[in-house]
């Protein structure tokens, strides 16, 4: 197969409304965002032949999204998975598209993830933990049974090899939720941070207090992939994938061996060798940002700044609109909404073609951007994009 | 009140290192194929994929320095409200620092535990014939 660089696109973004507490269900926060998409692209639903979408056993089928749709597609799959879950079945539409079987794809992520299954929420059976979770009898019986802990133990020992501060940290925080102040949608607008109070926050897990967490909402959000071709026929201004690494693992990385490898380490050469760019042609990004943290040790990973001076360039605003490399611009995940990532998409979608133009919303002349999905420093998937 | 927290459960994977817990011995799987150590053992080998593994002793008398630590000040899992704030830490071993287990380092404050700080190996009984490795400082 030929490179698949700039000849497919993503055509429609779309989402539910988010809140803390939905009262409805998945399947119908997903077809609220399937027909925000579909508006969004100009294309009637039957004209969409493949639905996709990754869940951790906390949402609807493609099938009956598809089915309330009106539709009979061709092809539907679902799939356990969190983040990077999104660059992966961009790439598996992407092949399913090439090898002629389908024509144009519709990926959600769905979830009530505030008032119904909590990633962080507790109330998890112990034992059921120790058997799901690789290696769970190792972490549970110690009370390690959070990502927020697991994370942690990545956290310090990357700050201890290369000097970052919680001040770093809260440099990370601190320009997600400025971007939250410019988003009437985000859920942490008309809430900024500043350092002081950051500073002040008392830890709820060190080296983490409650504003490096994401956010748990209910939420669903849905883009639309086809060919190149085909989008020229789109209402929307298509945005081409350029490079995407689907999915990489390191193996056994999640607990404890090695903390200084992570796979964002082994995509980033991949998603810029497709994409035939350098980190210094990215005009904006969207980090995987389930924790404040995760975002320095990506920087580092894509190369944006050299380990050891990841901490001065977020303390010099350079993650901020108007900075070298503004990030997470709606918010992220930490102050916008949370979908494991595909938020982080719809935005970075929206910044490369301009939507915001006027606004102080918009990064200015944003022609490439970076869109990075990371589970766990096990594994990782990125994507870029251009207008 | 009992022992409230989890109890490590042993299955076919990991059955020889939580037995050799509850003898206050620490058992370690090893690969004979390319001799890494694996932790957490597994069905095969996860440096090399070999299913040739075997275990192998390493006494009772362990030490090792924290490689990394969080404190909870929340227990996110039943049984660990009071023994906030909790430190857990990943701790590599002294005389194989290619080995590093999780665990609480026990009577520590938060003030105290840094990466580099030696500890100790001890066995907690926490149910009948059932006890877990955790640490405390040296």
């Amino acid at each position: 197969m030929e490179s698949i660089k700039n000849r497919y696109a993503i055509v429609g973004v779309g989402e539910s409304e988010r809140s803390k507490n939905s009262g409805t269900t998945p399947l119908h926060l997903a077809l609220d965002a399937a027909r925000a998409a579909l508006n969004d692209a100009g294309l009637q639903a039957k004209e969409i032949d493949g639905f996709m979408s990754y869940s951790e056993n906390d949402s609807c089928t493609s099938h009956q999204l598809a089915t309330y749709l009106g539709v009979r597609p061709k092809y539907v799959k679902d799939i356990l998975g969190g983040g990077s879950s999104t660059e992966m079945l961009i790439a598996d539409a992407v092949g399913l598209i090439e090898s002629g079987q389908l024509n144009t794809v519709l990926i959600y992520r769905s979830m009530n993830g505030r008032s119904g299954v909590r990633m962080g929420g507790g109330g998890w059976d112990v034992n059921m933990l120790q058997t799901a979770i690789e290696g769970g009898s190792f972490i549970i019986p110690y009370g390690a049974g959070s990502p927020a802990q697991w994370f942690g133990l990545f956290a310090t020992r990357h700050m201890h090899e290369t000097g970052l501060t919680e001040e770093h940290l809260g440099h990370v925080c601190l320009a997600f939720y400025e971007h939250a102040q410019r988003n009437p949608k985000a859920y942490f607008y008309g809430k900024p941070l500043t350092m002081e109070e950051y500073l002040k926050t008392p830890y709820l897990s060190y080296p983490f207090k409650k504003h490096d967490f994401c956010l748990e909402s209910d939420e669903a959000n849905a883009i639309i992939v086809t060919s190149a071709e085909r989008a020229e026929g789109c209402k929307s201004r298509p945005v081409y994938i350029m490079g995407l690494s689907a999915r990489q693992c390191v193996s056994h990385a999640h607990y404890w061996n090695d903390l200084t490898e992570v796979a964002a380490d082994y995509v980033a050469p991949e998603v810029y060798k497709m994409a035939g760019v350098k980190p210094e042609d990215i005009d904006v990004a969207s980090i995987y940002d389930c924790y404040s943290w995760v975002v320095l040790r990506q920087l580092e990973a894509y190369g944006f700044a050299p380990r050891g001076e990841v901490g001065n360039f977020v303390a010099e605003g350079n993650l901020r609109i108007g900075g070298k490399l503004p990030s997470n611009t709606a918010g992220g995940m930490l102050s916008e909404g949370y979908t494991h990532g595909m938020n982080n998409v719809l935005e970075i979608v929206r910044q490369v073609r301009h939507e915001y133009k006027g606004t102080v919303r918009q990064v200015e002349n944003c022609e490439i951007g970076i869109c990075t999905g990371w589970a766990g420093p096990d594994m990782a998937g990125a994507m870029i994009l251009r207008n | 009140m009992g022992y409230q927290k989890p109890i490590p459960l042993k299955t076919q994977d990991n059955r020889p290192y939580w037995d050799g817990a509850d003898r206050h011995e620490l058992i370690l799987q090893k690969c004979n194929s390319c001799h890494q150590y694996s932790h957490p053992p597994g069905p095969s080998c996860a440096k090399c994929g070999s299913s040739e593994l075997s275990w192998e002793s390493q006494g009772s008398d362990i030490n090792g320095k924290v490689y990394s630590y969080i404190v909870s000040y929340r227990p996110f899992l039943p049984g660990f409200q009071d023994d906030l704030p909790l430190v857990i830490a990943i701790v590599e071993l002294e005389m194989l620092p290619q080995v590093k287990l999780i665990g609480n380092i026990l009577q520590c404050s938060p003030e105290d535990i840094e990466v580099g700080m030696p500890v100790k190996m001890v066995w907690m009984e926490i149910a009948d014939e059932r006890s877990l490795p955790q640490w405390i400082q040296l």
